[in-house]
């Protein structure tokens, strides 16, 4: 069996979960790891028991010769890796947001294709199981024709990346154009450009910072938590909701159809379909409930049977990500995920932040 | 004499600079990452008017480093990282070490070293039941399979062990053992730990090393003042221990009763075993928390002792008697207000 040499650039908090993953893959082999700051290299290649570590990229590729590089440094750093990576005979793997803008994303999807090599990005939420399982629906024609979809998306600022984020003025997500917003709303995009396929659809934006927030007296202050977002194609409409003060912090999507409602849970991982009362009157909405209790009650033992198999690991959209894009590699099967869709977000991404931004001028 | 305290808002940190004030005529900088638990600072920089400067910045940053590092004669470095994710705690913990170093050794004064360590640094795995915890005990030797505070800790240490063999750094290292007293969580991960609601006593008859935050803090002082800064260790204990099925039982006596059970060590050996057996089967489904090297190094009966410490003229002040009433008056009163 042919085993790609996987290389991996950026020792932050994801790094873990990319080499937890990539040393479960059989036909991967991760050869070395890189960050600016030699200590952080070092405490991966320790912790993960990985053959070489370097501050160096150039020299890293130079002597680790991978056929892979995992991106996995702030954003701003992404073009010119991913330039440098591709030059080496290298595929990549890119952790989102693809780069700072829309323009940034098209330069460097244009470089890895002309280069004819393959890229993905890190939208692991949309192969974690219940993805999965709400795509098989969708298949077997349970929803009917898309109408509208309903994205939420909660965020904790009180998790370790979050506190990361508000503890110091530094940090990178500071001086992204959609700040907070654009680090994560990828997830909360990549469910409503699903269904929703048009290449510029009509996208309105609210943002504003909630009272929660402390005053710093610095650019944090700038820091925005609260977005709202509708987006409207020529077929199908969308809500966006990204929220860090709803407690618990939920992630989920309701497809709405024309035969049926899918709620998709990601927490709790349970998929369930809301299918309308069969039954007339008070029997109706009597045996609703019942029929809501019995989706949870099925997909919640579908969840206990994957974890009796042991396929309920928290990255398992990550691994399964990781995986089809080393397939699409050494089978030349296509992308797990299109550079067109990657495209259509980060074009969402930039009209969201330039609406926020011009309203807050 | 003017000196650093790194950490200065944190739970050792604002009683170290509290000693200072009353058993030195040292001026102190205080550097602080937040504004968290600040007013302690405030306060004592208020009494004590041109004693106490306050620098508020981060260690990450190089150019903070050089303030902070400016003019000092001797750096009390306490900050670490006690939680957060792996990467989070390596930045806060050995990269800020490095940064704050690299600013020390590029200034000209001849600046000394008094560096917190910790008692998770020592390979206690192997040892048999009831060795004496000392400072010749060997240092981890699989730090990796330690928990990642454990692990942190270590690497931070080997860091400061760098400069001071590469760069001749005036160095002397404490290594305290639970650091408790108001202002301090609960119990301690050595006792046991709350499952779903229901306390696992995991130490039961074992000694608890513990170390009330003043006598600790007293450490601290007397070591700036009487060791020779070659690589001097000194681990920071109490007299007259208490087990932790005591410590549980005067909790349970003065705070709050909960509800527990005892788990014999070769119980806990036993589980640990199951869970590591299961992390590998299922290929990580669940994190490894407990394994058979982390159980032994935490949870299997030691003894310890303080002589090297006292040989420089350290004695605890306060008693563990004294300080657990205290410990545990705080403990009642900080839940009534939280029920408030």
């Amino acid at each position: 069996m042919m085993k790609l040499k996987i290389a991996l650039v950026g020792c932050g908090q994801i790094a873990d979960g990319h080499a937890g993953e990539i040393k479960k893959i059989a036909n991967a082999e991760l050869v070395g790891v890189c960050d600016i700051e030699p200590i952080m290299a070092e405490q991966l290649a320790m912790r993960f028991n990985i053959p070489a570590y370097f501050s160096n990229f150039s020299e890293m590729l130079n002597r680790c010769r991978p056929d892979v590089v995992h991106i996995c440094t702030p954003p701003a750093s992404h073009l010119p890796l991913v330039k440098e990576a591709v030059t080496a005979g290298c595929h990549v793997y890119v952790e989102k947001p693809l780069a700072m803008d829309y323009d940034q994303c098209l330069a460097l999807v244009d470089l890895v294709l002309s280069s004819n090599r393959k890229i993905t990005i890190g939208h692991n939420s949309e192969f974690d199981p219940p993805s999965l399982d709400m795509r098989k629906l969708v298949e077997k024609g349970v929803l009917g024709d898309p109408v509208h979809i309903e994205s939420w998306f909660g965020y904790s600022l009180a998790g370790p990346f979050g506190k990361a984020i508000l503890s110091s003025p530094d940090h990178w997500v500071h001086r992204l154009p959609g700040k907070l917003f654009q680090n994560n709303i990828n997830h909360l995009l990549n469910k409503i450009t699903e269904f929703v396929k048009d290449e510029r659809p009509y996208v309105h934006a609210t943002a504003w910072k909630s009272y929660f927030l402390p005053k710093y007296g610095d650019i944090r202050d700038d820091l925005f938590d609260e977005l709202r977002i509708t987006i409207k194609g020529k077929d199908v409409s969308a809500y966006g909701t990204f929220t860090s003060n709803v407690k618990p912090v939920a992630q989920f999507t309701k497809l709405y159809g024309t035969k049926g409602i899918i709620e998709v849970d990601y927490n709790s991982r349970v998929v369930t379909v809301e299918p309308g009362a069969g039954l007339p009157s008070a029997i109706g909405r009597l045996v609703s409930g019942f029929s809501r209790s019995k989706a949870y009650a099925k997909s919640s033992f579908q969840n206990l049977w994957r974890f009796m198999k042991n396929e309920y690991h928290y990255f398992a959209g990550l691994n399964y990500l990781i995986t089809r894009f080393y397939e699409s590699i050494l089978q030349d099967k296509p992308l797990p995920i299109s550079t067109t869709d990657m495209l259509r977000i980060s074009w969402i991404m930039d009209e969201i932040f330039r609406q926020i931004n011009n309203n807050k001028e | 004499m003017k000196v650093l305290v790194t950490g200065a808002n944190g739970f050792l940190g604002s009683k170290l600079v509290e000693k200072l004030l009353s058993l030195t005529d040292y001026e102190i900088r205080c550097f602080v990452r937040s504004d968290q638990n600040l007013h302690k600072i405030i306060e004592l920089s208020k009494e004590n008017e041109g004693r106490v400067e306050i620098i508020r910045g981060s260690l990450l940053n190089p150019s903070d480093c050089l303030l902070a590092a400016d003019g000092i004669d001797i750096v009390f470095h306490l900050a670490a990282a006690t939680s957060g994710a792996p990467a989070e705690m390596f930045l806060n913990s050995s990269v800020a070490t490095d940064r704050l170093m690299s600013a020390v050794i590029s200034s000209d004064t001849n600046t000394r070293i008094v560096f917190c360590s910790s008692f998770s640094v020592y390979g206690t795995s192997t040892l048999p039941v009831g060795a004496m915890i000392n400072e010749q005990t060997p240092l981890e030797e699989n730090p990796t399979a330690r928990d990642i505070y454990a692990l942190t800790k270590y690497h931070q240490e080997q860091i400061m062990l760098k400069y001071h063999r590469e760069k001749k750094l005036p160095l002397t290292i404490l290594r305290p053992g639970v650091i408790y007293g108001p202002g301090s969580s609960g119990i301690s991960g050595r006792v046991g730990i709350n499952l779903f609601g229901l306390f696992l006593l995991m130490g039961n008859h074992n000694l608890l090393p513990l170390t009330y935050v003043d006598n600790c803090a007293e450490a601290f002082v007397i070591a700036s003042q009487k060791s020779t800064f070659q690589n001097d260790i000194y681990n920071v204990v109490d007299d007259n221990l208490v087990t932790c099925k005591e410590f549980l039982h005067l909790y349970r006596k003065n705070v709050k009763k909960i509800h527990y059970i005892p788990l014999h060590y070769s119980i806990i050996l036993i589980l640990s075993f199951l869970c590591e057996k299961y992390y590998a089967y299922s290929n990580g489904q669940l994190p490894d928390i407990f394994t058979r090297y982390k159980s032994s190094s935490i949870w299997r009966n030691r003894n310890y002792t303080n002589n090297k410490l006292k040989s420089i003229g350290w004695k605890p002040g306060i008693s563990t008697g004294e300080g657990l009433t205290s410990h545990f008056s705080y403990l009642k009163m900080a839940g009534r207000q939280d029920r408030m």
